[in-house]
């Protein structure tokens, strides 16, 4: 790819980018959220026509045009979000849209060179699986298989990781290093340093749209890999936790919670959530986890068991006198559920206690007193907002993020649930969010911590839990984190053994 | 209340594969306009479009083929309508079908009197006569019920077997499926949204138009305002009660029918009761099924949503 150009209105997501790939290597396309990294990947694949710029493929200039044309020419992406049909078969999924051989689907055929195509790149699925009972690690698997099956050279993987446990990245990078002996070209789209490191045979670095740094992986170290993502060097560890001895905490004794069909029901959950620390929950999505905080926080009923705040049961309390209480809930879908994007800031930052002085006064919302409660949120946490009457929707994703987990830290809080807080966010916003939390666990509040990603607990938390189909682990502490361990017993380690004693 | 069960059993089984197939025909139609992704709430206009323009070709060259077939044309323009609305300028899929329904309801009433004027009784044509299998009708009970209809009637057991076959043991269906679920999916796949989308409306169309003519040319024999009484309706209701699987939207056709029969039995049967409470109940048990059913249905994912390419 020679000088590529893409502009979405003002914005100029690739501006003159280079990159080359060769087969039978494993290239890393490095970048923080926004980069252009997906943006350049979808001019490859077709997706998005170029403003500028040339690809050659194989020496020849080529015009990809449409995903059929990438298709035609061997180039294949997997995106973040799967292309799959959840209600089909896997043999199903990897037949749509085939033209060779008639127009009877013979399931039986596809099932062979299913067989075929698996064996050479050990990627085994059971074809005859309905995609939606499939686990993500599988579900990522089909997606491979069906850019093979259709003779796919150049393989694009869009934030391949981002939702795999780390036992079923270990198995993709192995598949990929069998793929790659193959001949196959590999692309990983990533912001992880580390698995740039891991599996790379090639780096490129976007920021910015534009080129930052690329080269062999033996050439190039992790303090120049940072530094050409993100422009400046940031530590990445050392979040400073200082011990808090309170007595307080938000307990959970044998909670039981109905979740939507499909899902295994929270069962016999106790917990203890500490002021002055931060309780992780670790587990792979859709075990319970978001019905467990939801319950906590309100949203959802409680089959049995307690719910205490510094000792007083607040099982059937309504969600406003749990906030009354001193509980806060970021949840993770910003702008659906955190605030009301077609509405100001002003009007967010009040959302969970506009019926406080100094809000409201004599019944009326206080103008001028809510407008400085949102100037301080957007100074004190480093929001970029054009001002304090700005749509919440027009913020970006980072910004929006800090706004909220300012609000809440602006609020008489003891307690807080936090569900993925920096999912989404690069580089510089996580470590916002991360420091804001520290702070305020190191104030004396206690957080329970909801994150898919396990490297962000174990640099987090004082204590983390793993849930399996809706049943909690004990408390791992700090001094025995183990991520390989912590990520097996997302995987159901230790788990059924327990149901089955009990 | 004396009446002779036996006598309502025997009436509602003769009766009810007639009184099914009008809705059977359009939903199966509907069927797979929606596995494409495409709700069609104009059937009830189209099926009257299909009535009205199936009376008057019957009636002006006296063929009822031609009959047939000139609905199911009328059914296709209307349809056509729908596609370009839905499909192409992606409007709301619910109010262009409603806006289909209007118009066909109003414009059939009006062909009607434009050519026969304000009659005080109903213009008559002949209806397709019921075609015996040879041998099989004369089984006892399974004989006439089954094997003693009209021709359409085979033809249909015929289509439902192929777009049972189309719809899972062929790659276009497979296709279309997706464009239903997911038309992204399908774009990506070298999938065209918009081709096999229009196709299913088309179909949808002309078997809506073949449901209406089968009303005037099979069933009644001349054409009243509005005599489809939201047949239409039911048979978007069907194809959820059937859960989008072609044989299932068969059965509930068939249980339609039967309830029909029998509100049209019981109304002869028992004259001093209100007809009004007896007409509402095929209508009635419909909805009971839709809410029963309607609760544990699992639609194409992409129903009623128009695809935008965008960037």
């Amino acid at each position: 790819m020679r000088g590529i150009v893409k502009k979405f209105g003002q914005v100029v997501a690739n501006d003159g980018v280079d990159l080359e790939l060769y087969s039978g290597e494993i290239h890393a396309l490095l970048g923080e959220n926004g980069a252009g990294k997906t943006t350049l990947m979808n001019v490859l694949n077709g997706v998005h026509r170029p403003d500028g710029g040339m690809i050659y493929f194989r020496g020849q200039e080529a015009n990809i045009r449409s995903s059929t044309d990438a298709q035609r020419l061997g180039i294949g992406m997997v995106h973040q979000h799967f292309s799959l049909i959840p209600v089909f078969t896997v043999a199903e999924n990897l037949v749509i849209g085939l033209k060779d051989g008639g127009t009877r689907l013979e399931i039986s055929k596809v099932k062979e060179k299913i067989a075929q195509t698996a064996a050479q790149s050990n990627l085994v699925v059971d074809p005859d699986r309905v995609v939606k009972q499939l686990s993500v690690g599988e579900q990522q698997r089909v997606e491979i298989l069906k850019l093979l099956f259709r003779g796919s050279q150049v393989l694009i993987l869009d934030e391949p990781t981002s939702s795999l446990t780390p036992q079923e990245a270990i198995d993709l990078f192995s598949t990929l290093r069998t793929l790659r002996q193959g001949g196959k070209s590999i692309v990983i789209i990533t912001h992880k340093l580390y698995e740039a490191l891991d599996i790379a045979d090639r780096v490129t670095v976007l920021r910015k749209g534009r080129v930052t740094l690329k080269g062999a992986r033996e050439g190039i170290t992790r303090e120049a890999l940072t530094e050409a993502m993100i422009g400046r060097q940031i530590e990445t560890k050392g979040y400073e936790r200082t011990k808090i001895a309170a007595a307080n905490s938000m307990t959970v004794e044998d909670l039981a919670v109905d979740t939507e069909r499909g899902r295994a029901p929270v069962e016999g959950v106790s917990l203890q959530i500490r002021a002055g620390e931060i309780l992780g929950i670790a587990g792979v999505a859709g075990n319970g986890q978001k019905d467990l905080i939801e319950c906590l926080f309100g949203l959802r009923p409680v089959r049995k068991g307690r719910i205490l705040l510094d000792g007083i049961e607040i099982n059937n309390l309504p969600v406003r006198r749990r906030l009354e209480a001193g509980l806060c809930y970021i949840p993770e879908e910003r702008k659906t559920r955190a605030v009301a994007i077609e509405m100001s800031l002003m009007f967010n930052s009040i959302m969970h206690d506009h019926w406080e002085e100094p809000n409201v006064s004599r019944g009326l919302l206080n103008g001028s007193a809510i407008r400085a409660l949102t100037k301080r949120i957007i100074s004190k946490f480093n929001v970029v907002a054009q001002s304090e009457s700005s749509q919440a929707g027009s913020l970006s994703g980072g910004n929006l993020q800090k706004f909220i987990v300012g609000r809440e830290m602006s609020r008489n809080m003891k307690y807080l649930l936090a569900v993925n807080p920096t999912a989404g966010l690069d580089i510089g916003a996580t470590d916002d969010v991360r420091r804001t939390l520290i702070e305020y666990r190191n104030q004396g509040k206690g957080i329970l911590l909801l994150s898919e990603d396990l490297d962000e607990l174990l640099t987090m938390c004082d204590r983390i839990v793993v849930i399996y189909r809706g049943r909690v682990s004990q408390p791992v502490s700090e001094e025995s984190f183990d991520k390989l361990k912590i990520g097996s017993m997302m995987l159901g380690e230790g788990f059924e053994q327990r149901a089955v004693a009990s | 209340m004396g009446f002779d069960v036996g006598v309502v059993l025997s009436s509602v089984l003769a009766g009810m594969i007639p009184r099914a197939m009008p809705a059977l025909l359009a939903a199966t139609g509907e069927n797979i306009d929606e596995i494409g992704g495409v709700l069609n709430l104009g059937v009830e206009g189209m099926m009257l479009m299909g009535a009205i323009v199936a009376f008057l070709v019957d009636f002006t060259t006296g063929s009822v083929l031609l009959g047939f077939l000139a609905a199911g044309g009328v059914g296709i323009l209307f349809s056509f309508f729908h596609a370009v609305a839905s499909v192409t300028l992606k409007a709301d899929q619910v109010v262009s079908g409603t806006a289909i329904w209007f118009i066909g309801w109003g414009l059939s009433g009006v062909l009607y009197v434009a050519a026969f004027g304000f009659t005080t009784s109903p213009v008559r044509i002949n209806t397709l006569s019921p075609v015996s299998v040879p041998y099989l009708s004369n089984l006892p009970v399974v004989g006439q019920l089954i094997f003693g209809e009209s021709p359409i009637f085979y033809l249909t057991l015929l289509l439902i077997a192929g777009v049972q076959y189309f719809l899972y043991h062929t790659k276009p269906g497979l296709n279309l499926r997706t464009v239903g679920e997911n038309p992204r999916v399908a774009d990506v796949m070298g999938v065209n949204p918009t081709k096999y989308r229009y196709g299913a409306v088309l179909f949808g169309g002309f078997m809506a138009g073949i449901g209406g003519a089968y009303l005037t040319l099979v069933i009644v024999g001349s054409f009243d305002y509005d005599m489809t009484a939201g047949i239409g309706f039911v048979a978007v209701a069907l194809v959820l009660f059937g859960k989008w699987r072609p044989w299932r939207v068969f059965i509930g056709a068939l249980v339609f029918g039967a309830i029909y029969v029998l509100y049209l039995t019981l109304e002869s049967l028992l004259p001093s009761f209100p007809y009004q409470f007896l007409e509402m109940w095929p209508y009635l048990a419909t909805l009971g099924f839709i809410v029963v059913v309607g609760k544990r249905a699992n639609p194409p994912a992409a129903l009623a949503k128009p695809y935008d390419k965008g960037e």
